[in-house]
């Protein structure tokens, strides 16, 4: 099969739009964080919708507005946030297998649902292997996000598919809950058993605060602990801060941190609360 | 050894030591991890350390009755699993108030002059203990009392490259630019990090760092050095 290098050329960026697949593991210990989707269960429909390896790399976008017009022919599909896809200004739908021909122009516009937006791409995109992974991470990767007029590759196949009679029905409820299952961190106990009892009881408000290193809560929760020796984090990371501000680890968090490490989010709800907004009620459950 | 184990969930794991900053405690670390490299390679994705922990990732699932086993595994270890060799890195720094742009203030904070603060940092050998924060960054312990400095109320926007800082009880060097709320005494010429290397960093853990004070020239040179990948580290 002949395989071209082509190009998606984007006329705009749309917001905190990168390269990602699952991350970049094994060099955690010279601090380099893992990054990787925001949503993987996301980018596993999309790739298992294409399919792809369930590892090729996926375009994310945290926000409307991207546009971007294909060099050559390929199939896309959409996955995660509820938005409003329009392929030569005709609405499409996540989930259906989009064939793309030369010069077609897809348009994200507004996000109903949800904070992260993928796009896989028949056989992945071909960005820069560094590391053992695609993953964009600034200081890592030539780029870290995408700016306008920027192109990225992918390899356009000519190859004959048959048509689809229907498309996979997308359930854009799926991370609709609020509930975010978590286990005790290491510095649980530390906590007295009303505060523990005041976090598993509360309902929290994810603030504005929110990108691809961390998620902060709106709601502050009174404590005395005292700041740990700096120590191991993960994405899924709960740490408490000495003015009481909830901060929850996300996939470009930093390897090491000295806040207590009150409790760790489960990787199902992670995936689930990576797609909140500000605003969004969230509980914890252990 | 006075360590305990906290189970986070089935694959991942933490044994935690008394919560200070010390070598014997570095050396524990080193030989549990050495020995559950050993003893447990396949069931293991990965180990970080902090000053006082050590953070297993697996392949796994563990149970807490397999936590308890694995403790008492590491208790009934010899006391030397063989020993450590340890380089000393000889690290460039321009010290000066042109980098060091909290030097004159740290002076006054301490009533020392700042050829005492530049004495006192570049006498001291310092102990990498892991890397964090940004790539390459290392955590090294062994700064003198007399330089504890508390850390800025609001972080700098941006600390340059090689920025060599003091913050809290600790030392350190900028690896790329970042915001920072460390305090500013010089600047380091040499790169500490780069990805294309198979492993990007040069000091290994367990490694000695030892500050060497440079002219501007020196520092200039080193730079340029370093930059074309030409500059060679040099240890005792």
């Amino acid at each position: 099969m002949i395989k071209t290098p082509a190009y998606i050329h984007f006329v705009q960026p749309g917001l905190l739009s990168s390269i990602q697949d699952l991350g970049r593991f094994g060099m955690a210990v010279y601090g380099v964080p893992y990054s990787g989707v925001m949503d993987r269960f996301s980018m596993t429909q999309a790739n298992y919708l294409l399919q792809n390896q369930f590892y090729d790399s996926v375009l994310e976008m945290g926000g409307p507005g991207a546009k971007m017009v294909f060099e050559m022919p390929t199939r896309v599909v959409f996955a995660g946030a509820d938005a409003d896809i329009y392929l030569n200004d005709k609405q499409v739908k996540a989930g259906k297998i989009l064939d793309i021909n030369e010069d077609d122009t897809i348009h994200v516009r507004k996000f109903r649902k949800g904070q992260w937006l993928y796009m896989g791409i028949q056989g992945g995109f071909e960005s820069e292997i560094v590391a053992e992974s695609r993953s964009w991470y600034s200081g890592i990767t030539p780029q870290s996000r995408i700016e306008k007029s920027d192109s990225v590759c992918y390899l356009s196949e000519e190859r004959f598919y048959p048509a689809l009679g229907s498309h996979a029905k997308m359930n854009l409820n799926w991370f609709k809950h609020g509930e975010i299952k978590v286990f005790k961190g290491p510095e649980w106990d530390q906590l007295p058993k009303l505060t523990q009892n005041r976090i598993m009881k509360k309902s929290f408000t994810i603030s504005t605060l929110v990108n691809r290193m961390a998620y902060q809560l709106e709601e502050t929760i009174e404590n005395e602990v005292e700041p740990i020796l700096t120590a191991p984090v993960y994405p899924g990371t709960v740490q408490l801060t000495p003015n009481g501000n909830i901060i929850i680890l996300m996939r470009d968090a930093q390897v090491t941190g000295g806040y207590p490490r009150i409790l760790h989010v489960e990787n199902n709800s992670l995936n689930i609360l990576s797609q909140k907004r500000p605003g969004d009620k969230i509980s914890f459950s252990i | 050894m006075d360590i305990r184990i906290f189970r986070i969930h089935s694959k991942l794991i933490e044994l935690v030591w008394p919560k200070e900053i010390s070598h014997d405690i570095l050396h524990e670390q080193q030989q549990v991890k050495r020995f559950l490299e050993m003893e447990y390679a396949e069931g293991i994705r990965e180990i970080r350390m902090g000053f006082n922990t050590l953070s297993l990732k697996l392949r796994i699932e563990i149970s807490e009755e397999d936590c308890r086993d694995i403790l008492e595994e590491i208790y009934q270890l010899p006391k030397i699993l063989g020993t450590f060799a340890s380089k000393i890195w000889k690290v460039p720094v321009c010290y000066c108030t042109e980098f060091g742009k909290d030097l004159e203030k740290l002076a006054q904070i301490h009533q020392l002059s700042i050829d005492e603060i530049i004495k006192i940092h570049s006498e001291t050998v310092y102990t990498l203990h892991f890397y964090g924060f940004l790539p390459g960054f290392m955590y090294l312990g062994g700064l003198d009392e007399k330089l504890f400095t508390p850390r800025k109320r609001s972080p700098e926007r941006s600390m340059p490259v090689g920025t060599v800082a003091i913050g809290g009880k600790q030392t350190g060097i900028y690896p790329s630019e970042s915001p920072g709320g460390w305090h500013a005494i010089g600047q380091c010429p040499v790169r500490l990090f780069d990805i294309s290397k198979e492993i990007p960093v040069i000091p290994a853990v367990g490694d000695k760092i030892k500050f060497e004070p440079t002219t501007r020239e020196v520092f200039v040179e080193i730079k340029q050095l370093s930059h074309q990948g030409l500059y060679i580290w040099h240890h005792d």
